[in-house]
């Protein structure tokens, strides 16, 4: 169910709408993804939607709170599988509490025609069917756990894969009974059961030991992918299902599906794979193996259940939930095209003068230059530190010049070691959307009133300009005024990148406008349904020379966050003592010895220091823009660039204004050769900077602004 | 036993295994015809929740034991039942008032809830249409 609520939860975002998942009980680790049932506390405007199964005390508070409210059915197993165990009562108080629902409840669904036809029986009106989904992308060959799966692939030995939690319903003695058969006709055939198992249960004590069986308990995604992928064949016996997602996720990883008919089983299938009515288990071990040496067969079994994953799709369920809360089927937007000066909102994870970052000073730009000629609003939070985004700025609206600045909380600091194990672990394999969102909710700034605000302004601004794709604002918050916003994604090549849950953030905008012609075919590659790109990039404007200068002697300068991630320490470690001083501008958590460190410098100190400076270094691997490196050239500065980033080397190379290093040694001769040929090099960066104006990147932002005021 | 799916022809796959196994003396065993219950029935709140508070009314009897750990598992659950058989004088002493009060919970559900079918009958009652008044025959 926690998949289901947050699967709903992406869909209603979607839509436009915005909402919180509360659960009764929330894993440790987790209170930044779902909020505790307690604090649940809805307007009465409010839709709250309780997903139902067995008894939960949730089911009476549903009826108690002062505001619209919906059920969705997961169906109860029947309390005649648990009879005189201690679950027995509470799966019959379940279906007592569905009845009691029944008539106090605006709209009931079921996640299939089979339970909304037991909502019906329980006395339930105004009754949909809202199918669960699986996003078949995330079970590709490349999502599976490898090491696992070369443990698994043995050809010639057929494998079967169950995938289910092993209690009575699910009949697991009858997986047995058929692997028991299954190993006279193949002897070494193996049977996987995955899904998680109580070892000292009574039922799960009762079951026969077989040889070459293996219960996996509960396995990562990256492990259920790689369990699937290596089956001959996977196989339900369970005797009662009110929906089956597994037998979903199986037919995703084109593994033939044989499955036992009972309740949804049927219509989840809908016809395809292989059901059937009787467990005769030699049968169906004679079908394993045709099916295994049988092309034909199994090609066409594979085909149409490849068929019924593509309708068993996010849009089509996406299309039955807006039917069932008679929401507009795509995000809404209000139709209220106004002459004059266009409205923008420009949404950026931080805000202010003082705000170190690249991003973040490319926002801030870019609302100043565009305030001139539309009315700007800046939604951002209270956060002036990107790794703890504690809320230290005042929260509300202030101004910054003609800019108007609407600050909210985070509400919530991000403790960065725990943060990054935990980025550590999921960046490592292939996750789960449910993980994924667990990341991104860890990652922040979560700024639940930011987004209650988008949800709520839909007809308040023209365009909405979202900056970088890698924090919740975007993630969370395009999809919610989807089509009027505009991505400025300063993507780079980093692990992130290769979560899925950004797909949104890339696709759902009206353009993707993009720093590089490199950034924009990174995105392209990742994300092939990826919005119409443009390369806009930014405009530099260097402030003339005050004649400040940090040191005496010639330097090389780096100006930015001094941290780790930005490629410092190994640069350090090999700038000799005949190189130009090494002198760095910014604020971080590094320390570092040997060098001049000037801390955090004014935008007139920044220019002076460049100006006078026989290099600039950009010495970080991840960069989608390199705003040093443009405001160096602006200064006619050459630079030396880690080659490693395409888009510094991209610069470089279109620039001809510096050297790339593609290795430490490579470094410092980088180093020698730009200071050698300083003056040469300089009249290249200058040229090179004209091509980064304000007043074209302006034109381009207001061209795509209009594009939206004119179809929205 | 019936093999179902739209992307094979179930008789004849069903018919070809079955030739298979006949020859070489494979049948095996079956699970039996299946009984399909079909939908669940409503489940009576009232009812169940009256049949529930008079079930669990009284605290001191036990539930029944279960483990869903193995090894350590066990040890605890002899501990428990060690803890029952010796303590039950101490547990009903500890929640004589509980079951007290548990009684008065029970017995005012039932005859609150009685009282809501007597007065929802009753609005039922009152709701239905009226039956249609026959004109009487003029002469």
């Amino acid at each position: 169910m926690s998949q289901a609520a947050i699967g709903f939860q992406l869909l209603l975002r979607r839509l436009g709408h915005y909402g919180h998942v509360h659960a009764g009980e929330v894993a440790p680790g987790y209170s930044s993804l779902v909020r505790s049932a307690s604090e649940l506390e809805p307007a009465r405007e409010d839709l709250v939607l309780y997903h139902h199964g067995i008894a939960s005390e949730l089911a009476s508070a549903l009826l108690h709170l002062d505001c619209r409210r919906g059920v969705v059915f997961h169906n109860i197993t029947p309390p005649r599988f648990y009879a005189g165990t201690s679950l027995e009562e509470p799966l019959t108080a379940g279906r007592a509490q569905l009845a009691a629902m029944a008539g106090r409840v605006d709209v009931s669904i079921g996640v299939s025609h089979f339970n909304a036809s037991e909502l019906r029986v329980a006395g339930h009106g105004n009754v949909h069917t809202v199918p669960l989904f699986i996003e078949p992308y995330r079970f590709d060959v490349d999502a599976a756990d490898e090491a696992w799966a070369r443990e698994l692939k043995r050809p010639g030995t057929p494998l079967v894969v169950s995938v289910s939690r092993v209690v009575p319903h699910k009949r697991v003695e009858d997986l047995l009974r058929l692997h028991a058969e299954l190993e006279r006709r193949s002897p070494g055939a193996r049977l996987l059961v995955v899904g998680p198992y109580a070892a000292g249960s009574r039922y799960f004590r009762s079951l026969p030991k077989q040889k070459h069986v293996t219960f996996a308990g509960a396995v990562s995604h990256a492990g259920l992918v790689a369990a699937y992928r290596s089956a001959d064949a996977f196989v339900s016996m369970s005797e009662h299902e009110g929906f089956g997602v597994p037998l979903v996720e199986a037919m995703a990883c084109d593994v033939p599906v044989l499955a036992f008919a009972a309740a949804a089983v049927p219509e989840t299938l809908d016809g395809r794979g292989i059901a059937f009515d009787e467990k005769s288990f030699g049968v169906l071990a004679e079908l394993i193996l045709t099916l295994k040496t049988d092309h034909t067969l199994k090609g066409r079994v594979l085909e149409g259940q490849q068929q019924r994953v593509a309708e068993l799709s996010p849009e089509s369920t996406q299309a039955a939930l807006a039917e069932a809360l008679e929401l507009p089927k795509t995000a809404a937007s209000r139709r209220h095209h106004r002459a004059g000066k266009p409205k923008i909102a420009i949404v950026v994870q931080r805000y202010g003068e003082r705000i170190v970052g690249g991003a973040e000073a490319h926002a801030r730009q870019l609302a100043q230059h565009l305030s001139a000629r539309c009315g700007v609003t800046v939604l951002t939070t209270c956060a002036s530190d990107h790794l703890t985004w504690a809320d230290v700025l005042p929260e509300g609206e202030e101004h910054d010049g003609d800019v108007t600045v609407h600050r909210f909380r985070c509400g919530g600091e991000r403790r960065m070691r725990a943060f990054n194990r935990l980025s550590d672990e999921r960046f490592s394999q292939a996750q789960s959307r449910v993980d994924e969102e667990h990341w991104l909710a860890e990652q922040g700034p979560r700024a639940p009133g930011l987004l209650a605000h988008l949800a709520d302004t839909k007809g308040r601004y023209d365009a909405y300009v979202f900056f970088t794709y890698l924090y919740a604002p975007t993630v969370l918050g395009l999809p919610l005024v989807a089509s009027r916003s505009l991505l400025v994604p300063t993507a780079h090549d980093e692990p992130p990148l290769k979560f899925d849950l950004y797909a949104d953030a890339f696709e759902l905008p009206r353009a993707l406008l993009c720093n590089t012609p490199e950034e924009a075919a990174l995105v392209a590659q990742r994300f092939p349904k990826a919005a119409r790109a443009r390369i806009v990039g930014v405009g530099v404007d260097p402030l003339p020379d005050s004649g400040w200068r940090p040191v005496a002697e010639p330097y090389a300068l780096y100006v930015g966050r001094i941290e780790a991630g930005k490629g410092l320490k190994e640069i350090v470690k090999h700038h000799g003592r005949d190189l130009p001083r090494l002198v760095l501008a910014g604020e971080g958590d590094l320390k570092l010895k040997g060098v001049e460190a000037l801390g955090r410098i004014s935008e007139q100190q920044k220019y002076d220091a460049l100006r006078h400076a026989a290099l600039a270094v950009v010495p970080s691997r991840y960069e989608s823009l390199s705003l040093l490196a443009l405001e160096a050239f602006a200064c006619g500065t050459p630079v030396v660039g880690n080659a490693a980033s395409a888009v510094v080397a991209g610069h470089l190379k279109r620039s001809g204004a510096g050297v790339a290093f593609s290795s430490p040694e490579g470094y410092a001769s980088a180093v020698r050769e730009v200071s050698a040929r300083r003056e040469k090099l300089s009249q290249k960066a200058l040229a090179y900077a004209k091509r980064f104006r304000w007043p074209k990147v302006v034109e381009a932002y207001l061209e795509e602004i209009e594009k939206i005021r004119h179809t929205t | 036993m019936k093999l179902m799916g739209r992307d094979i022809t179930g008789d004849k796959l069903l018919e070809e295994i079955r030739s298979r196994l006949q020859a070489r003396g494979l049948e095996g065993p079956t699970g039996g015809p299946i009984r399909f219950d079909g939908l669940e029935p409503r489940v009576d709140p009232i009812a169940f929740n009256v049949e529930a508070l008079s079930e669990h009314a009284d605290p001191t009897r036990p539930l029944p034991l279960e483990t869903h750990r193995a090894g350590l598992g066990r040890a605890v659950l002899l501990a428990k039942w060690l803890f029952r058989a010796g303590g039950q004088i101490f547990i009903n002493e500890a929640l004589a008032r509980q079951k007290r009060f548990n009684g008065h919970v029970r017995d005012s559900y039932a005859q609150l809830s009685a009282e809501v079918k007597t007065l929802r009958e009753r609005l039922e009652a009152l709701e239905k249409p009226p039956a249609p008044v026959t004109k009487r025959k003029t002469k």
